[in-house]
């Protein structure tokens, strides 16, 4: 084809474009919808669940302070701590759950992996911002919270495009 | 008023090295990064000669992070998050080899589903890679709607990934012994549905970019590099496949199931940044249809991770294994005295092999082809530090 077919057919290819709705979406307003609860690990089976990675969820009732974890992260991010609560359990001797700083956490998963208890899985919640550096250590009383996420955008591919709908 | 002596003393003092070689000499030496929008944490010093560069001289390392020796402070599964720092749009090929190298060294059978699942992981991995660097590609040669395309096509294979893995950019999916976790339910059918959306979308790239007659007067017959200089050189990914040598490090050396999918090593013989940037391209292409293939060939249930004690161990010995990553052959060469942290690591990159090409390529050319030249070797500089 000659060089100016070419810039023709280049116009029309992104012409084509203007009437095609936008693939972003109002983030604030609408979120993404995410399959299952989140990353979760089985060690009976010895392999995860997939989901989304994102902050943790800490079983209270499940936690018997062992501190592998912590172990796990040692070497990675560092960002989990054992701290004393409050709290009466009789799996849980000690009495010390983890904290975690989402500072400094990388969010890779392997505290999950480490964890033989199902005590610690990750959710969807990924809305960590904070004014301070200390609002981001997340005691265990924190991490026990059910995240409320709501997301229902997905990506929907039709005859005229990709859009998140 | 200052004088001249006076702002090239300041110049110099503020690290703009904009050095004057004499009073009377013709050659002005530029440095063009470390900020440059485009070459991204590395820099490279050209002497210019009115428009054309005359001599080149890469400086890289301002990235350089250790990777190699912090793998030694910490066991092999803990080493992976950190070791796909260097190349997070890529994170998943970075780890394969690492996961490779360290199961010869363990001795882990992994099971053949685990196999399919992280090649198919790495193919995505890779396309996301390469979308993410031709979108750069349009935008260092002033195409600002091949910036914008890639970029938006680049996240319905994130979004696979993130279904897949968990994570948008750093997956931290491969470990010694497989995988981390099986494959979503109707993963299958999303991936299908994408990537066919994707192959369409590849219709359009070329319209507007490969076939554009602006951009192939900008890249044909500028900066080429022949066969020979390219074995010479040992370059290595889409850089010495332009060049006109079918060498990709799946069809060479397969690894995993390589062996039982059928494609074709896509090359060129011109050498040129046109041939550079359309290799990677025609990849993406031909990694569409390993996906489909992979999916269709995989075994439908099964383990898909190796039973590990938490501290992986072998016997003392060394292990050295390499993958086709976005950027060419990317190999791990680790060494084992018996304990459960690796005693030597050395990362072995596609980056930093195709930026010794650079200076070859750029000294004759002019200095708007230079973006052009530069951007086109495939070179990632945080990977190339380490």
């Amino acid at each position: 084809m000659t060089s100016a077919g070419n810039f023709i057919k280049a116009i029309e290819s992104g012409s084509k474009h203007l009437v095609i709705k936008r693939f972003t979406f109002r983030y604030p307003e609408q979120k993404l919808k995410f399959v299952g609860d989140g990353y979760q690990f089985d060690p009976k089976r010895g392999v995860g669940i997939a989901g989304y990675r994102g902050r943790h969820i800490l079983f209270h009732d499940k936690c018997t302070g062992c501190q592998l974890c912590a172990i796990a992260c040692e070497g990675i991010a560092e960002a989990i701590g054992m701290v004393k609560v409050d709290e009466s359990w009789k799996h849980n001797k000690k009495a010390i759950m983890p904290q975690i700083d989402f500072g400094k956490c990388v969010f890779c998963g392997l505290c999950v992996d480490a964890c033989p208890f199902y005590a610690l899985f990750m959710t969807n919640d990924y809305e960590l911002s904070a004014f301070t550096k200390e609002h981001l250590i997340y005691t265990p009383a924190q991490l026990a919270i059910k995240p409320k996420y709501q997301g229902d955008v997905e990506i929907v591919i039709d005859g005229r495009g990709a859009t998140h709908g | 008023m200052t004088s001249l002596e006076d702002k090239f003393e300041e110049s110099k003092k503020l690290g703009l090295q904009i050095a004057k070689e004499s009073e009377d000499d013709r050659l002005m030496t530029l440095s063009v990064g470390p900020q440059h929008p485009g070459s991204g944490h590395f820099r490279f010093i050209i002497k210019v000669d009115g428009d054309y560069i005359v001599y080149c001289d890469p400086d890289p390392g301002y990235v350089h992070r250790g990777e190699e020796k912090m793998c030694e402070y910490r066991n092999v599964i803990q080493n992976i998050p950190h070791l796909e720092r260097p190349v997070i749009h890529d994170s998943n090929n970075i780890t394969y080899s690492y996961s490779l190298a360290v199961e010869e060294l363990v001795g882990i059978e992994v099971p053949r589903r685990a196999q399919y699942i992280r090649a198919l992981a790495s193919e995505l991995n890779r396309q996301v890679y390469t979308l993410y660097w031709l979108a750069i590609y349009g935008i260092f040669l002033g195409h600002s709607t091949m910036f914008m395309w890639p970029t938006g096509d680049r996240e319905l294979l994130i979004d696979l990934l993130e279904v897949l893995t968990g994570a948008r950019v750093t997956h931290a999916y491969n470990i010694p012994g497989g995988v981390r976790n099986d494959m979503p339910d109707g993963f299958k059918e999303r991936c299908l549905r994408q990537v066919r959306y994707l192959q369409k979308r590849f219709k359009e790239y070329e319209d507007i970019f490969y076939n554009m007659p602006l951009f192939r007067q900008r890249t044909e017959g500028v900066a080429v590099l022949s066969k020979e200089d390219a074995i010479k050189l040992g370059v290595t990914g889409s850089v010495v496949r332009a060049s006109g040598i079918p060498y990709d490090i799946r069809k060479a050396e397969p690894y995993d199931i390589y062996n039982e999918i059928d494609f074709k090593v896509q090359y060129m013989k011109t050498g040129d940044c046109f041939a550079r940037s359309y290799v990677p391209f025609l990849d993406m292409k031909e990694s569409c249809h390993i996906i489909e293939q992979l999916l269709d060939k995989m075994p439908q249930s099964g383990e898909v991770r190796a039973k590990l004690q938490p501290n992986p161990k072998g016997p003392p010995g060394e292990a050295y294994r390499r993958v086709e990553s976005g950027r060419g052959a990317l190999g791990y060469y680790v060494v084992s005295d018996g304990t459960p942290k690796p005693y030597r690591v050395k990362i072995s990159v596609g980056s930093f092999r195709n930026m010794l090409a650079l200076p070859y390529l750029l000294v004759g050319q002019k200095m708007g082809d230079m973006p052009a030249t530069y951007w086109s070797l495939n070179y990632w500089p945080v990977e190339a530090d380490r």
